[in-house]
């Protein structure tokens, strides 16, 4: 596969009087063509900082970073001709339609008019905005503003979207009409780079993923291949019929209400349904689900930087 | 230049200028206020007679409050839009987006232009050659407030912050130099003369009056305020290429 995104090593330190803040450290990570890989992280972990290296806004202060074989600070002309972004927290111009906002933007792209109108008419229809293509931005809802941002970088012809935070305040079936957009434009060999705090969301869409934790990259992969990486792959559900000292000498315990939850080996899970179908206990099983992956990931690296604190304070 | 980077300039200008003015006719009037609450004052403190300098120094400074717009819409886009950070991350160039939105601050003013233009018939000795050389002054003064706006959006963190800004400039190039009046009103205070040739706007106020036959211009004066004029649009348009960021550093 063809790598579209290549960082190395990459790192960005944002410096202010009497401060600084490492907001991404050695980075390497690659991106192949025409997948969604999912940057997921904690506010603050250094997902936006990322983006906006990768979309030529920022500049990086470590390492390099090449889009489609191009140096992100060196030929970044070369770059913006085949990117387009939306960046996290952007709102469209209040006074214009969503007709005009996308054509608008097409135009400034270097468009024609004909050519933008429709485009611009076509994308709407897919995000299901065709009802208020023409009404003042103003008066629509902060939802369908963030739609119409989506609309504004689908419609381009950008060969790498990327889309920070896209569907923040939309509603479940809002979402559901990005990610079709989203799902089209990977099926259409385009690139996204798409960073959310819906895990659900980034489950459903993503090919790769990326975990960012404190400005370093924790892990990335395909799911199954960061799955296969984390002691617990296998979550499960039981209610009764087990003390907490047998299931924490299997795993990771928490209790939800009456049930309990394990997060366990494969062999460890298998055996554990053998014994409940004996004893008739009542027992759900399946692989971990991202959010599960998640926790397990950057909580891992949350209580070994708070080890390693308590450590340094006690010496 | 390619027919991509029109598109792109003729797309800001609309977004920026057109379709607002179109939507909120009220805009007008933010630009339209100052140049003629100068002439209004002028008018009633001078008892009419420097009416003609207020008409050409209204010129002046309509132009020149293209600068200060620009200025706080591109920290309005930067910051609170994110529209910039959009524009960077497409084929649009820093200075296709200058231009165009500098273009779309022109729209805003040229109703004022028409008007002062008018007036300027009316007040002033109007000849071809002049018409030209007000033309002239005035594309350097926009050069200038363009490369200032551009600048000064670079270093502002928040759009409230240009609203601290905006009244300094104008007072600074308009209120204090003589634009709306004479040099010679400012004649009981010598210092003040002198400190006001720093003002590019004291230049070009003297190129237009002189060429509007309201004030004496000899030929080694009009061509030593061009070249002033020439120096301080060029430096500010330095200025704004290398110390203003596209991309954040």
């Amino acid at each position: 596969m063809t790598e579209v995104l290549v960082a190395r090593k990459l790192g960005r330190r944002y410096r202010w009087r009497g401060g600084s803040n490492q907001a991404l450290l050695d980075v390497d990570l690659s991106v192949p063509k025409g997948v969604v890989l999912g940057l997921l992280g904690r506010n603050g972990a250094g997902k936006t900082t990322f983006v906006r290296i990768a979309a030529t806004s920022l500049m990086p202060t470590s390492g390099s970073l090449e889009v489609f074989g191009h140096d992100v600070v060196r030929e970044a002309d070369a770059v913006r001709e085949r990117i387009a972004v939306i960046p996290q927290e952007s709102r469209p111009f209040y006074w214009m339609s969503p007709t005009e906002l996308v054509a608008y933007y097409l135009r400034m792209r270097g468009e024609s008019t004909g050519a933008a109108l429709r485009q611009a008419k076509e994308t709407l229809e897919e995000l299901e905005l065709t009802r208020w293509k023409d009404t003042q931005v103003n008066r629509l809802s902060g939802g369908l503003r963030r739609r119409v941002m989506v609309a504004m970088v689908m419609a381009s012809d950008a060969e790498f979207l990327f889309l920070d935070e896209p569907t923040t305040g939309l509603d479940p079936l809002a979402r559901r009409s990005v990610w079709a957009a989203i799902r089209k434009a990977a099926k259409a060999n385009r690139t996204v780079l798409l960073t959310t705090h819906y895990l659900d969301e980034a489950e459903a869409l993503s090919d790769r993923l990326a975990i960012l934790e404190s400005g370093r990259l924790l892990a990335s992969g395909t799911p199954r291949e960061i799955a296969a990486r984390v002691r617990h792959p296998y979550r499960v559900t039981l209610e009764g019929g087990f003390s907490e000292k047998e299931l924490r000498a299997l795993g990771q315990v928490t209790q939800v209400g009456a049930k309990t939850l394990l997060f366990t080996g494969e062999q460890e899970a298998r055996e554990l349904a053998r014994v409940s179908l004996e004893k008739g206990t009542r027992i759900s099983m399946g692989p971990v689900s991202l959010e599960d992956l998640f926790v397990q990931i950057v909580g891992k690296e949350i209580s070994e930087e708070d080890e390693e604190v308590e450590a340094s304070h006690a010496a | 230049m390619p027919r991509e980077r029109l598109r792109a300039i003729w797309a800001l200008v609309s977004l920026n200028g057109l379709l607002p003015l179109r939507r909120q006719p009220l805009f007008l009037l933010n630009t339209l206020t100052s140049p003629f609450s100068f002439l209004f004052l002028i008018y009633v403190v001078s008892g009419g007679k420097l009416v003609a300098d207020a008409v050409e120094g209204g010129m002046v400074l309509t132009v020149l409050s293209i600068g200060t717009s620009l200025q706080t819409d591109l920290t309005h886009y930067k910051q609170d839009l994110k529209f910039h950070e959009m524009a960077v991350a497409s084929p649009v160039s820093a200075g296709t987006y200058v231009v165009g939105l500098a273009l779309s601050e022109f729209v805003y003013s040229l109703p004022g232009m028409v008007i002062f233009v008018i007036l300027s018939f009316f007040y002033a000795h109007y000849i071809f050659l002049g018409g030209l050389i007000v033309f002239g002054t005035l594309i350097l003064i926009w050069i200038f407030a363009s490369s200032l706006g551009f600048t000064l959006a670079t270093y502002l963190a928040d759009v409230r912050e240009t609203f601290a800004v905006s009244p300094l400039i104008s007072i600074g190039l308009t209120v204090i130099p003589p634009v709306y009046y004479p040099m010679s009103a400012l004649a009981p205070w010598p210092w003040l003369q002198v400190a006001a040739q720093i003002a590019p706007t004291t230049w070009a106020a003297n190129l237009v009056k002189g060429a509007m036959g309201l004030a004496p211009l000899s030929f080694a004066g009009g061509v030593e305020a061009v070249l002033i004029l020439l120096a301080s649009a060029g430096l500010l348009f330095l200025t704004a290429w290398k110390k203003a960021q596209w991309r954040e550093s």
